[in-house]
C-alpha cells in the first residue's frame, strides 16, 4: 500500500512538474487565436477620417489575370493582371455586412463569380439595417455597365452565401440567416435570364447551419446542412427546381460512419454525380483532411461510396 | 475507542483528498488534450497552477492521513511539497510577465467573462466559457488598446466592456450569453426598442429615424448606421467614432415577433465612459 501509494503520488507530481517547465515561457498554452473574428474591423472605419492615403491598386490573385482589390474601401477589378481597373458600384461595407465577422482583405468564398463573361457580387442593402436586402450586382461586359437584381428582402442576419451561374442565363444564389445560435433559415433561389430576376424555391423544414450547396443543372440541386458537430452527412436533394426536399441516403461503410460527416457540393461526372464529405471541424481520421468520395446513379438521392481523397486531390 | 473513531475520519479525509487529487490531475491532462484538440484552454491562465498546487496538497494531505510514518519521513515530504508549490509559484509570477488574464463572474455565477492579454504581442483576445473553466478564442481586440478596461454586469447575461485606445477615444465591446427571443430566430434589438422609455433623468425615444437620448437635459441623437449590435441583446451607439451609450435589454424583455410593446418591460441604457457610473434601469411607457 505505501510504496504504491508513495509511487503513484510520485509520478503523478513528477509529470505535472514537467509539464509546468515545458509550458514555461509558453503563452500559446494559455492563449489562443481566434479564427476570424477582429473586433478591430468592427470598430475601426478608416473611411471617416478622411485621412487615409490612396493605395496603389493590387490584384488580390497574382497568378490570374482576372483578379480583384479592396484597397482603399473599394472593389476594383482587374482583367489583365493590374494593368486597368474597373471600380464596382458597391460599398465594401456592403460585401460584409450581416452575420460575418471574418476578415474583410479578400471577399467571401463562393459569395461572388468573377469571369471573362461575368463579373457578379453578392451583397447586402445596408441602407436600413432593419429592411436588410440581398441584392447581386454584376456585369456581363467587364465591368463597362453594372445591373442590380433584387435577391431577398428582408433578409435579416445575411450568413452563409453562395452565387454561381451554369451557364449565361441560369444561376443559383443559396443564402441562409436569422441565426440564432446553431439554427437559421436556408434557403435557395434560381434565374433563367441571366441574373435579371430571381426565384425563391422551398426550403427543407430542418434548419441547423448550411455548410454548403448547389445546382448542378437546372433542376437538380443540394442543400448541405449541419456544420455543428455532425455526426452524419445531412444533404437534401430536390429535382424539381426546389419544389421539394428530399434526404439523400448515403451508403456509408461502418468503418467511416462518424468520419465523413459533411457533404460538399456535389458535381456531375458523365451520368453519374459525384461528392466529397470531409471531417468537419473536429475529424481527426488520418490528419483530418481526407475526404470520402462518394457516387450517385440516380441523380442524388442514394450515394456508395467511392474512395478515400488525399486534401491535394481535392484542390 | 477514541483513537479507532480519530482514525476512521482521516481514513475517510485521507481517500478524499487523494481522490480529488486523482481528479485534478486528470483535468490536466485532459486540458492538453482539449487545447490541442479543440483550441480550449483555461479560461484563467492562473488556473494551470492552482490545479498543480491544490493537487500536491491534496496528495501531502493524503499521504499523511493515510500512511503511518516516522517524523523524519513526514518533514522530507512535507519540505519536498513546499518547494514544489514555490516552484509552481515561480513558474505562475514567470508567466503573469508574458499572459494577463481578467476574468469576472456574473451576478448569477452562471457565465464567466474571459479576456486575456499577450504582454509580449500585445494581442488582446476575448473568450467564451466553455464547460466551467475551459474558453475558446472568440474576438480579437484592437491593437491600440490601453490596459486599463472597465467590466459592468448589465445583466445576467450581457456584459458591458468599455476600455479606451491609444487615442483616447471609448469603446464598448458588449459580451452576450443568452437571448430574448427563445432561442429561435434572429431579430433587430433597434427595432425591438421601438418606443418611449423613462428612467431617472433620462429619457430614450427609439423609432424609425434613428434614437434621441435626452440624459440630465442634453439631448442626443444618433441615427441606425450609427449603431452596432452584439448578439441579439445589446447595440452600442457610436458618435465620432467613439462609444457614446449601450442599450441592452434586461431579464424581462420579451421579443415579440409582432413587435408588441409590453408596458412592463425594461432596458438598460449605460454611458461609455471610463469613470465609475452606474447603468440606468429604464421603463416603456405607454404610447
Amino acid at each position: 500500500m505505501k510504496p504504491l501509494l508513495l509511487g503513484i503520488s510520485g509520478l503523478m507530481i513528477t509529470i505535472l512538474t514537467i509539464i509546468s517547465f515545458i509550458v514555461y515561457q509558453k503563452p500559446a498554452f494559455f492563449m489562443t487565436s481566434p479564427f476570424e473574428i477582429d473586433i478591430t474591423e468592427r470598430t475601426a472605419d478608416p473611411a471617416d477620417t478622411g485621412e487615409q492615403v490612396q493605395e496603389e491598386l493590387q490584384p488580390v490573385d497574382y497568378n490570374e489575370p482576372i483578379s480583384y482589390s479592396l484597397q482603399n474601401n473599394k472593389l476594383h477589378l482587374t482583367y489583365d493582371s493590374g494593368e486597368d481597373w474597373t471600380e464596382v458600384p458597391i460599398e465594401t461595407d456592403q460585401l460584409f455586412a450581416g452575420d460575418y465577422n471574418g476578415p474583410e482583405q479578400e471577399l467571401i468564398d463562393n459569395s461572388y463569380v468573377l469571369t471573362e463573361d461575368r463579373a457578379a457580387f453578392l451583397h447586402t442593402d445596408t441602407v436600413n439595417p432593419e429592411q436588410e436586402r440581398v441584392m447581386l450586382t454584376y456585369s456581363t461586359d467587364k465591368g463597362e455597365t453594372w445591373e442590380e437584381s433584387e435577391i431577398a428582402s428582408p433578409f435579416p442576419g445575411l450568413r452563409f452565401r453562395k452565387v454561381d451561374f451554369l451557364d449565361d442565363q441560369l444561376g443559383y444564389v443559396i443564402i441562409s440567416g436569422s441565426r440564432t445560435m446553431s439554427q437559421e433559415y436556408s434557403t435557395a433561389f434560381l434565374t433563367e435570364d441571366g441574373g435579371e430576376t430571381w426565384q425563391q424555391t422551398n426550403s427543407p423544414e430542418e434548419t441547423r447551419l448550411i455548410a454548403d450547396g448547389g445546382f448542378v443543372d437546372e433542376s437538380t440541386g443540394f442543400l448541405s446542412l449541419g456544420t455543428i458537430s455532425p455526426e452524419a452527412p445531412t444533404l437534401y436533394v430536390t429535382q424539381d427546381k426546389g419544389e421539394s426536399w428530399q434526404l439523400a441516403e448515403f451508403n456509408m461503410p461502418e468503418e467511416y460512419e462518424p468520419v465523413f460527416v459533411i457533404a460538399e457540393t456535389p458535381v456531375r461526372d458523365g451520368e453519374q454525380l459525384t461528392v466529397t464529405l470531409n471531417q468537419g471541424p473536429n475529424g481527426d481520421y488520418a490528419g483530418g483532411l481526407v475526404k470520402g468520395e462518394f457516387i450517385s446513379d440516380d441523380n442524388g438521392e442514394t450515394w456508395n461510396f467511392s474512395k478515400e481523397v488525399e486534401p491535394d486531390e481535392t484542390e | 475507542m477514541k483513537q479507532n473513531n480519530k482514525k476512521g475520519w482521516q481514513r475517510i479525509v485521507g481517500i478524499i483528498s487523494l481522490l480529488i487529487a486523482a481528479g485534478l490531475f486528470c483535468i490536466q491532462l485532459g486540458y492538453l488534450y482539449v487545447h490541442s484538440h479543440y483550441e480550449l484552454v483555461y479560461i484563467d491562465h492562473r488556473l494551470f497552477y492552482f490545479i498543480n498546487i491544490v493537487c500536491i496538497i491534496c496528495l501531502l494531505l493524503g499521504i499523511f492521513l493515510l500512511l503511518s510514518t516516522t517524523k523524519r519521513f513526514k518533514l522530507i515530504i512535507a519540505g519536498l511539497a513546499v518547494l514544489l508549490i514555490a516552484v509552481q509559484l515561480i513558474l505562475l509570477s514567470s508567466n503573469n510577465q508574458l499572459v494577463k488574464s481578467m476574468t469576472s463572474l456574473s451576478p448569477n455565477g452562471q457565465h464567466v467573462l474571459s479576456i486575456k492579454k499577450n504582454l509580449m504581442t500585445e494581442e488582446m483576445v476575448y473568450y467564451r466559457s466553455y464547460f466551467g473553466i475551459f474558453s475558446r478564442a472568440q474576438e480579437r481586440f484592437p491593437s491600440d488598446v490601453k490596459d486599463e478596461m472597465k467590466v459592468e454586469w448589465l445583466a445576467d447575461d450581457i456584459a458591458a466592456i468599455t476600455y479606451q485606445t491609444d487615442d483616447n477615444s471609448i469603446q464598448q465591446f458588449i459580451a452576450t450569453y443568452g437571448d430574448r427571443g427563445g432561442g429561435i430566430s434572429y431579430y433587430y434589438v433597434g427595432a425591438q426598442t421601438h418606443g418611449t422609455w423613462k428612467g431617472e433623468d433620462v429619457e430614450l425615444i427609439s423609432n424609425s429615424e434613428g434614437i434621441m437620448i435626452t440624459a440630465n437635459g442634453e439631448t442626443e441623437h444618433f441615427d441606425w448606421e450609427n449603431t452596432q449590435q452584439f448578439g441579439t441583446l445589446a447595440i452600442v451607439l457610436e458618435k465620432d467614432n467613439e462609444a457614446a451609450w449601450t442599450i441592452s435589454l434586461d431579464e424581462n424583455f420579451e421579443v415579440d415577433s409582432e413587435m408588441i410593446q409590453h408596458p412592463d418591460e425594461n432596458i438598460t441604457l449605460y454611458r461609455a465612459t471610463m469613470d465609475d457610473n452606474e447603468p440606468v434601469k429604464l421603463q416603456r411607457q405607454s404610447e
